[in-house]
């Protein structure tokens, strides 16, 4: 069994034992449903209402990958700009820090007050939610390529265009994936969040829904949901970094 | 090309009492193989930092066949070599190889295809292979071959196969030999080597502590291959030794 393998087997132990833990307590304290209910019975009524949670899923995983998407290609295009324009470095960052500081628990419900319940506004705000690190890092990728290959292509007199192209993009690359990691579980937070303040779908309605009516089940059916996809997300985004910058794998 | 070093002065900004180089003056043939040796932090590297264009100097006068370095090296006659090989780890050899291309002096066209390159440092079988499966001697072989690729007139390079071990460091600093004696570029070689320079250059340049001057102007009219038994080799390397000596001696006063 290969180390990968053995890691994935202890990872899988803990969360089971995790479970078992919640289910045997649960059962033995006779904890009372609205409080915690037991993993089997949100199982159940995950089960139960497969329909109703594929929907609100797929609703609230289109609102934090499309959000996801455009913070990445804002934040990206922005950091690419601030190096092939240098000097407007420190008005842009004022901005987006400005941004940053803003609830967006607080912008949300404006959101939905101005562009109403449909998936605009969570969109929107999963876009600001995700950018940031995406900034944060591409600009820390795109201006710190090896010294070395920059001095090499100073020597070759290549232009800002193709020192951006040759060298500064392609070195920050493993940036881009660590801001992807922060970036894709703030997605899903993202989404729900706004879906919370007002929405006609998705998860966050679901929970709102089942919150106001203390039907813990239901509230729970949704949170395993949103962990797994939050995982399954991460996952794949880690199995992707190896295959597209396995030289910088290698390297360390 | 050839080189003219006229009372060349630079000083890092915000290190105004420390300067690197001072009142350094020198010329250079075109052709000639120049190794530059002294105490290490003397200033070498800022000098062939200088004649690369990466530096501007702070006084004194550069000049490579009569014109700043900044006009050369905006021609492309200029290669650069370091003791880091400064490879794309993205790129396989042969996209390293053919990026150079890129690059090539605008004057004319190039005279060699990646695959050639690659092949006359024999690196023919790796050319599919990433940087990162490669050796450090055969890394730094994938640069040799870049800068064959450029055609460029002046190659500075700067302890280039410094951080090889011995025997692969003599194997490639004979191979570099073969490689620019058919093309006859001039050659600004850094290094702290002594022997290397010995076995490589025409003219051994030492230069005293920082800031550096020039303190002995050595030339060897050995033939190639040179052998370090040879009784002119050991009177030569007494020479140097003495001459680094006395640099330091001169430098501390």
């Amino acid at each position: 069994m290969s180390s990968g393998q053995r890691s994935s087997l202890v990872a899988l132990v803990i969360v089971l034992i995790f479970f078992l833990a919640w289910e045997a307590s649960v059962t033995l304290l006779h904890t009372p449903i609205y409080i915690l209910p037991a993993p089997s019975r949100v199982l159940q009524t995950l089960g139960a209402n497969a329909g109703t949670y594929a929907e609100a899923t797929l609703i609230t995983l289109g609102e934090a990958l499309a959000g996801l998407f455009f913070g990445l290609l804002a934040g990206t295009l922005l950091a690419s700009l601030l190096i092939l324009q240098p000097g407007m470095e420190g008005g842009v960052m004022t901005l987006a820090i400005l941004l940053k500081s803003t609830p967006l628990v607080a912008i949300a419900p404006l959101l939905t007050l101005w562009l109403g319940f449909g998936v605009a506004p969570k969109v929107i705000i999963t876009a600001l939610l995700t950018f940031f690190p995406v900034l944060v890092n591409m600009l820390s990728g795109l201006q710190r390529p090896d010294p070395a290959l920059l001095d090499l292509f100073r020597a070759w007199q290549a232009s800002r265009w193709d020192i951006f192209q040759h060298l500064r993009l392609p070195s920050a690359a493993p940036f881009l994936f660590a801001a992807l990691k922060i970036s894709a579980p703030l997605a899903l937070i993202g989404a729900v969040v706004a879906e919370w303040t007002g929405a006609s779908g998705g998860l966050g309605r679901i929970m709102w829904l089942a919150y106001s009516n203390l039907n813990l089940p239901f509230l729970f059916a949704a949170i395993f949901l949103l962990a797994a996809f939050g995982m399954i997300l991460y996952w794949l985004l880690a199995s992707l970094e190896h295959k597209i910058i396995f030289w910088s794998i290698s390297i360390e | 090309m050839q080189i003219s070093v006229q009372s060349l002065s630079h000083t890092y900004p915000g290190r105004p009492l420390r300067p690197a180089l001072a009142g350094l003056s020198f010329e250079i043939a075109s052709g000639q193989f120049a190794a530059i040796v002294g105490p290490s932090g003397c200033g070498k590297s800022t000098l062939l930092r200088l004649a690369a264009a990466l530096l501007s100097p702070s006084g004194g006068r550069l000049a490579m066949d009569g014109e700043p370095p900044q006009q050369a090296a905006r021609a492309r006659r200029i290669a650069w070599m370091a003791q880091s090989p400064a490879l794309l780890p993205w790129l396989t050899c042969r996209a390293n190889a053919a990026l150079a291309v890129r690059f090539h002096r605008r004057d004319t066209p190039s005279r060699l295809t990646p695959e050639e390159a690659l092949r006359r440092t024999g690196l023919a079988d790796a050319a599919g292979a990433f940087p990162f499966t490669l050796s450090g001697g055969m890394q730094q072989r994938l640069a040799l071959a870049r800068t064959l690729l450029l055609d460029a007139d002046l190659w500075l390079m700067d302890e280039p196969f410094a951080a090889l071990d011995e025997l692969t460091r003599e194997q490639l600093s004979a191979e570099l030999l073969e490689l620019w004696q058919p093309l006859r570029p001039t050659v600004l070689w850094v290094t702290h080597n002594i022997h290397e320079a010995l076995r490589l250059a025409d003219r051994v340049l030492v230069l005293s502590p920082r800031p550096a001057r020039l303190a002995a102007d050595i030339s060897i009219a050995l033939p190639r291959p040179r052998r370090e038994n040879d009784p002119a080799f050991q009177t030569l390397l007494a020479e140097l030794h003495r001459a680094l000596g006395l640099a330091a001696i001169t430098g501390a006063n």
